[in-house]
Order: structure tokens, then sequence, then C-alpha cells
């Protein structure tokens, strides 16, 4: 029982709280909505047998990555937080794909025949644990672990190069 | 394993895919309507934290935590888009003294 009423409050802090990222004017206010939504799926990921993940969505996305985004949004100043106005012309043209694939999604997930798929899970108490994930990252997984090493080299020196363009283009050095 | 690892055996697959659903259609409304670069990268975060539910979703029903290896995964490669994204808002940032995407028209030929 306590895990439906954790799952539930976590599943609506998440929508609510997207709901809030996508409708505040203030880019400022919508970062912040997103650490709420960051942090109540964390909660559903510790729900899911996932703890590590769990700690790591928290570090990594609520810590560095939506850091990050209230950094260039200081950095930049009040008129990039003036949000300009909604895309109006082709507001009813997205209405209509968002409707269309949630209703594919309702579809899909009312008539699946999918084995234990409205049953009562229990996985294994290990799943998930840290030795499991790393077990895993580097015994089977080696090749995606060392390609996800390279894609952060070429961000980092990608970002370094936009940021020395930029400098540049102001006539500094 | 301590203290962390809550044991929840209640909630069925079907209703992480459920919340999955609701957070990726709320993160395709937000790319597709607004016009602000960085309101649609956080919308893109949602999309993206709406795929990792359901990849633990499904690491759970197949007792497999290849699917957490997959979200940890997509985790790294969110951080390297935030990072190059918010650079190149922040470049075109400081030439054209403005944001928004329908300006954006260098590149259409």
């Amino acid at each position: 029982m306590g895990e439906q009423i954790a799952f539930g409050l976590a599943a609506a802090g998440a929508i609510g709280s997207g709901i809030l990222v996508i409708t505040v004017r203030s880019a400022f206010q919508a970062a912040v909505a997103l650490i709420a939504t960051l942090i109540s799926v964390a909660v559903l990921f510790l729900l899911a047998h996932a703890p590590f993940v769990a700690v790591i969505q928290v570090i990594v996305y609520a810590g560095a990555i939506v850091t990050l985004f209230l950094f260039v949004l200081a950095y930049l100043g009040e008129r990039a937080r003036r949000t300009p106005d909604r895309l109006a012309r082709y507001q009813v043209f997205a209405w209509l794909v968002v409707l269309v694939l949630a209703a594919a999604g309702a579809i899909v997930l009312l008539t699946t025949n999918l084995a234990r798929f409205n049953d009562a899970q229990s996985p294994s108490p290990e799943l998930g644990s840290p030795q499991d994930i790393g077990n895993a990252f580097l015994k089977e997984h080696l090749l995606p672990f060392e390609a996800t090493s390279l894609l952060l080299l070429v961000a980092a020196v990608g970002a370094v190069i936009l940021a020395k363009r930029a400098v540049q283009s102001e006539g500094g050095r | 394993m301590t203290g962390l690892t809550v044991a929840a055996t209640n909630m069925p697959t079907s209703s992480y895919l459920g919340v999955s659903l609701a957070l990726f259609a709320l993160g395709l409304i937000g790319v597709l309507t607004r016009r602000n670069p960085i309101m649609l990268l956080l919308a893109v975060e949602l999309m993206l934290n709406a795929a990792n539910v359901s990849l633990l979703g499904f690491s759970r029903h197949w007792n497999n935590s290849d699917g957490q290896i997959f979200a940890l995964v997509v985790m790294v490669v969110a951080a390297a888009e935030v990072v190059i994204g918010l650079g190149l808002v922040v470049s075109i940032f400081r030439q054209r003294r403005g944001l928004d995407v329908d300006e954006m028209t260098e590149l259409s030929g």
C-alpha cells in the first residue's frame, strides 16, 4: 500500500511540474520546475528497483545539467529570460500530433498482451544495485561505456571551440 | 543492499509506461509550441526522462539490468546535448542579441 501512495505522489509530482515546465513564461521558473520533475522521476526510479540510477539522476541531472541551464540564463540576462510568445501559427498542428501520439500510446497500453503487464512485479533484490550496474558495465557493456566516454570528450572539445569562436567574433583573443 | 532499496513490488509495468507516455507528450507539446531555444532544451529533457522511466519500468519487468545501463547512457547523451545546445544558444545570442528559433533561418537555403 505504501508503494502505491509513494508512486502516486511521485507520478503526480512529475506530471504536475512537467506541465509547469512547458507553461510558465519565464525560462528561469521553467528550469526550477524541471528540478521538481527530475526529483519526482528519481523517486519513480527508486520505486522501480534502480537506486543507483536514481542517485545519478539527482546528482547529474538536478545537480549539474539544470545548474548549467540556470548559469546560462543568469549569464544571458533579462532579454533571454523574456521569452518570445508561443508558436501561434502551427499550434493546431502541434496539438494534433500530440493527441494522435497520446491516443496511439493509450491504445497500445490498453490492448497489449505482454505477459504480466498489469500484475505486481517481484524483481530480485540485487537488481539495480551499484555492484550489479558496475558488473554489467565493465563485463557485458564495455563498448557502450567507452563510447560514452568518447562522446563526453567530443562534447567538451566542441563546447570549448564554440566558446572560443564566440569570444573571437567580439574581437577578443 | 541497505536501506536505499525500497521494496516496491506492487506497481505493474503498465503504470510506469503510463507516466512515461504523459511526460513524453508534455515534452512534445513544449518542443512543438515554444520559440525560445532554452525552453526547447528543457522540453527535450522532459522527453528524455520519459524514455528513461519506461526503460527502467521494463528493466524491472524482465528483472534485467540492461535497461538501467541504457538509462545511464541516455543521461550521458543528455548531458552532452545540453552542453552543446547551450553553447550554441550563447554564441547565437552574442551575435544577434536575441533568441527566437523562428528567426534562425540562415541554413534554410
